[in-house]
């Protein structure tokens, strides 16, 4: 779904950006809220591992298609930490030629902020429903293997909408739809597996499970009230 | 952070290394065009855009060797950049 320089036209491109721009600012204030630097060796490699997952290709044929991993982020690290590890993680690939500089903006906007936004939302509504027929632990990996299936269709939809834009690429929003409907079942089993094994090594850092007592980002400093004194 | 807990980090890591590595190695990746390039190049009939910038390690050339050398690389960069970026921002702790 890297969208290489030269297709789409230039004030769409610098509106990608602009909105980019704005909302990595955003995700930024967010994660100096949210997380504190004990953290930072898991962000660390959560983008690696994501950077290497979208190196590697599978067969779909006649095509082929990779882990974008936008909801398997936002689950782990909330959509704001996740939209920032794709930002970083489309940076490289673009310094390396996978998708272009000047639709950078663009490719962000689909497989970061759209999908980490809507795959968190999708994820977050799934997993409080299962949750009341079997533990946290499962409705975190059944829930999040879902809404990346549903999440990789939409944005392929969107892709395919802004193709529109294009004097005549429109026509590809049908076949980019039905083929992302195949990529995503890949998806989806790479985010099971994945977080499947964050989920047994450390589901401390799993944002879906914060609210749950093995949490440590849910951790919330106990700053002792003062106390009154009766009658001051 | 104890021995066990960098070794639940670097697992995923080294894990992931080897994969992408070896895979690209013995040629297990699928060299068809993605999702998005069948559908424009190939079913839309667009014809993809040439003399763009092609990366950084262009000049390197094509092959399997170079693709994951670059491919490592890129792992390592982006460890880097991310641990940077995410000291940078995260809320500093005593």
């Amino acid at each position: 779904m890297h969208v290489p320089d030269g297709i789409f036209p230039l004030w769409l491109q610098i509106l990608m950006y602009i909105i980019s721009g704005i909302m990595l600012v955003l995700s930024v204030k967010m994660i100096n809220k949210k997380f504190d630097d004990k953290l930072v060796p898991y962000m660390g490699v959560l983008a690696a591992v994501i950077f290497a997952a979208q190196l590697i290709n599978f067969p779909v044929p006649p095509s082929s298609g990779h882990l974008v991993g936008s909801t398997l982020l936002a689950v782990m690290l909330g959509p704001w930490g996740g939209m920032l590890i794709i930002a970083l993680v489309l940076f490289v690939q673009a310094l390396s030629g996978d998708g272009g500089l000047l639709t950078y903006g663009l490719n962000f906007f689909n497989m970061g902020i759209f999908s980490c936004l809507v795959g968190w939302a999708l994820a977050l509504v799934l997993f409080k429903g299962l949750k009341r027929f079997t533990d946290e632990k499962r409705s975190v990996v059944v829930a999040t293997a879902i809404a990346s299936y549903v999440v990789t269709v939409l944005a392929a939809f969107v892709l395919g909408i802004e193709l529109f834009t294009t004097t005549e690429y429109g026509i590809a929003l049908v076949p980019i739809t039905a083929i992302h409907a195949i990529i995503g079942i890949g998806e989806a089993i790479l985010t099971f597996v994945i977080l499947l094994y964050f989920v047994k090594a450390k589901p401390q850092v799993i944002s879906f499970l914060k609210e749950s007592e093995v949490s440590e980002m849910a951790r919330v400093p106990v700053v002792p009230l003062p106390i009154q004194q009766v009658g001051e | 952070m104890n021995k066990n807990e960098t070794l639940k980090y670097a697992l995923p890591l080294i894990v992931a290394i080897v994969i992408v590595s070896s895979m690209i190695l013995l040629g297990l990746a699928s060299q068809n065009p993605d999702g998005f390039e069948w559908s424009l190049f190939d079913v839309a009939g667009a014809e993809e855009p040439t003399g763009g910038f092609e990366g950084i390690w262009a000049f390197l050339g094509d092959g399997v060797f170079i693709e994951a050398i670059t491919g490592i690389l890129g792992i390592l960069a982006i460890l880097l950049i991310g641990y940077g970026v995410f000291w940078l921002t995260s809320r500093k702790t005593k």
